[in-house]
């Protein structure tokens, strides 16, 4: 059960509406806090456009916070935007950072809207959490499926990054699910963000003689890790399989041939041909020139999106009502997918795609639905 | 199942070999960091903590010779390399990295030296920052650039050494696998050539079973390889690695040469046992700490430009943090000041941090470093090589 928080929050006065948000404009997530960063300010912009007059006359007054992507520092980012005022913080890009900014809001009563947090029991820090990405309870099933199904390997080895929550947390998942359908998991190895070696954990894990290798980790170190893993003789036989961290344009530089005939889990894909998805490519060429990098771009829009159009619909410009308004919404047409939030504990049932990544780059495979994967009822993240 | 003989206590014998290799190729990169903040504290009793970022500058300007020579990942470039474009990356790195390292030791250090030693720390360690939070203003870290593999001459090559050759039987079980492999992959082929544009991903019920039948025959046979592939003792080694341990081994060679045998090398020990009486004896002491800074700096830029280059690890401005951050605690162990102590401590934490990968405690990898550098301080207060003085309160 999700704690409510007991705090008021904070209500606009004056003639704007302080709306927060948080990215990692720096450090390393920063190709995703860019464009989480750049899908906020695109999806204000279309708001003040449909509404001219803003909420109940007060403009929207969108401010972004830097984290440097540092738990820390996204933290104290959350809580300089909340004592500005701000009714709702939408971010972050990674689960630890959000995690911290959370348990900050909770504190205070206002609402964070995470826009690419997947770890699981994120929203379960209290009912003032939500987030319109998938979680890690189903990206790792996701793959775990499409290896056994789809590919039909049955022993893998896990390569997790510790320094990371996300990346723990999904190799759990992945585990869970990939033995549950019938496959041993060979070998499990972990390393740090930053490590730049990692041939003594590949030597291992060749020895176990896994056919698929999944690595939860950052495309930071997933590139080095492929390249590394084929010199240390492990073949093109083995695919490497990693989840929505993986979603960068330089993976292919940094992998290198290696990592060609892999497959990740995303949440979206600029290939797309819903109309949600031409429409927001057509707006952001128009505003920025090129496709968005990351998925974060459209993530970010998405969140932006969902939490002005429930401030719209809130009762007051204030946390509390805006809570209940995010709780409350339905088939919300994101970019990403349909995004419904009420009884569903803050964590939507999005769909996921799996992508390949080919010389062209990313080329879609598979889309699953929340059903394809959960066909019972029960989903383990209802509360 | 036989049992494995080589599983002793759930540690894989049969890759030790492999293990202590890549714990040399990976200590050696330390040692190579560590030198340059063993030989400034040795001189300046100052811990550099800017030398990682010298190290960060060194990834990118290898990153920026590799552009030059027209291995960008946007446009097709030259597809093969040769050694000289390697050698050109090298000299520009070890080149700017010494410029680097001599500013700094010019704009920040030298007006410090007079200060009490704790400002200088301070001012390291302002640097340090500087260069990681300034420098993502200027150089491309978003999305955070990495060297192409095609610059390396050697990617993708390596020598294989069969120590113990695998059983026979192995051998055996993969040519009886081979024809219900074929037989099942030649099924699926000729379903997929009658029914041209099917979706692999999302077959007819007919198709799917013939992919399943195909990929599980397949899946046989290639486990059955891997079996004979690691079989036996292996030891793979990538000819770009083997490059890299023998430039390394080059370059500390040249450092005991310079600083052992000629005038300045003599100049710079003497400062380091005696700074004020050195400066006394005609020794012209700022010559000597600029030299210092070039040689460490030079080798800095030489380790970013081969882990860079070798092993593909994206850039960005906290590139130097961990490398930083390990070899200081490697010089640190081999006693810090101390040269060759700084090559021991280097090679010791390589080695260490393989070891623990191999006994399967991966988790515990960069642990073990503090490990066994608070065992070491506990018993050999100045480090492994290094001499500890009682200093007066």
């Amino acid at each position: 059960m999700r704690p409510a928080p007991t705090a008021a929050g904070n209500t606009a006065t004056g003639n704007t509406i302080v709306v927060g948000m948080v990215s990692s404009l720096n450090g390393d997530l920063k190709p995703w806090g860019d464009d989480s960063a750049k899908g906020g300010q695109l999806a204000v912009e279309e708001f003040n456009k449909m509404n001219p007059d803003g909420i109940g006359g007060k403009k929207i007054d969108f401010r972004i916070a830097d984290s440097n992507s540092k738990p820390e520092q996204g933290k104290s980012a959350a809580e300089k935007l909340m004592s500005d005022g701000a009714v709702a913080i939408i971010g972050e890009v990674a689960s630890g950072i959000t995690a911290q900014m959370a348990k900050a809001a909770f504190d205070k009563g206002v609402p964070v809207i995470a826009v690419g947090a997947t770890r699981t029991d994120l929203t379960d820090i209290g009912t003032n959490v939500f987030r319109v990405c998938y979680t890690d309870a189903f990206q790792g099933p996701v793959m775990a499926k499409f290896a056994y199904d789809e590919l039909s390997k049955k022993k893998a080895a896990i390569i997790t990054d510790i320094k990371q929550p996300y990346s723990v947390g999904l190799s759990q998942s992945f585990k869970d699910a990939f033995v549950k359908a019938g496959g041993t998991i060979v070998d499990e190895e972990s390393y740090n963000s930053g490590d730049t070696q990692f041939s003594g954990q590949l030597t291992k894990v060749k020895a176990a003689n896994p056919d698929v290798i999944f690595m939860s980790g950052y495309f930071n170190e997933t590139g080095p890790l492929a390249r590394q893993a084929r010199d240390q003789g492990i073949g093109m036989d083995v695919p490497l399989l990693g989840g929505d961290g993986w979603d960068s344009r330089e993976i292919l530089n940094s992998g290198g041939a290696a990592i060609l005939g892999s497959f990740f889990c995303n949440h979206y894909n600029n290939k797309e041909t819903r109309p949600e998805v031409t429409d927001f490519l057509k707006k952001w060429k128009a505003k920025y020139g090129t496709e968005p990098g990351t998925t974060m771009g459209a993530l970010g829009y998405d969140g932006t999106m969902l939490t002005l159009q429930s401030l719209k619909a809130a009762k007051g410009p204030d946390s509390k009502d805006l809570i209940d308004a995010l709780e409350n919404t339905e088939n919300f047409p994101g970019v990403s997918g349909s995004i419904s939030l009420k009884g569903m504990g803050g964590s939507p049932h999005k769909r996921a795609l799996v992508v390949e990544l080919t010389k062209d780059g990313q080329v879609f495979r598979k889309a699953y639905e929340w059903n394809d994967i959960y066909p019972a009822t029960a989903a383990p993240n209802t509360p | 199942m036989t049992t494995a003989l080589h599983l002793v206590a759930g540690l894989d014998f049969n890759t030790l070999p492999q293990q202590l290799v890549n714990g040399l190729l990976l200590g050696a990169i330390y040692a190579l960091i560590a030198l340059g903040y063993t030989m400034v504290y040795g001189v300046l009793k100052l811990i550099n903590f800017a030398h990682g970022e010298v190290y960060m500058l060194g990834g990118y300007v290898a990153l920026f010779v590799s552009y030059y020579l027209g291995f960008r990942p946007d446009k097709v470039g030259p597809t093969h390399s040769s050694i000289w474009n390697l050698l050109i990356m090298l000299v520009a790195c070890m080149v700017i990295c010494s410029l680097v390292g001599v500013a700094i030791e010019r704009f920040a250090y030298r007006p410090m030296r007079s200060h009490s030693r704790i400002a200088s720390l301070i001012t390291a360690i302002g640097v340090s920052l500087l260069l990681q939070y300034g420098g993502a203003l200027f150089l491309p870290n978003s999305p955070p650039p990495s060297i192409s593999e095609l610059v390396n001459p050697y990617h993708g090559q390596s020598k294989d050494f069969t120590l113990v050759a695998p059983p026979a039987s192995l051998k055996a079980t993969v040519d009886s696998l081979k024809p219900a492999s074929d037989l099942a992959a030649a099924n699926y082929k000729s379903w997929l050539d009658s029914h041209p544009g099917a979706d692999t991903y999302n077959l007819p019920k007919d198709g799917d079973a013939l992919k399943h039948a195909a990929q599980d025959a397949k899946g046989k046979y290639e486990d059955a390889q891997h079996k004979l592939d690691t079989g036996g003792v292996r030891l793979i080694i990538q000819t770009g690695q083997a490059v890299m341990l023998i430039s390394t081994i080059v370059l500390m060679g040249a450092l005991t040469y310079m600083v052992l045998f000629t005038k300045r090398g003599r100049a710079m020990r003497a400062v380091s046992h005696d700074f004020d009486s050195a400066s006394l004896m005609g020794v012209n002491v700022n010559s000597i700490v600029l030299f210092t800074f070039i040689l460490g700096s030079s080798l800095a830029g030489a380790g970013a430009m081969m882990t860079a280059t070798f092993l593909g690890t994206p850039l960005t401005t906290f590139y130097g943090l961990v490398p930083g951050v390990k070899a200081f605690t490697a010089a640190v162990l081999g006693g810090i000041g101390n040269i060759p102590g700084a090559v021991l401590g280097g090679l010791l934490m390589g080695m260490a941090e393989n070891l623990v990968v191999w006994a399967g405690y991966s988790n515990y990898r960069d642990a073990i470093a503090f490990v066994v550098l608070i065992i070491v301080l506990l018993f050999r207060p100045g480090g492994l090589l290094g001499s500890s003085k009682v200093e007066k309160v």
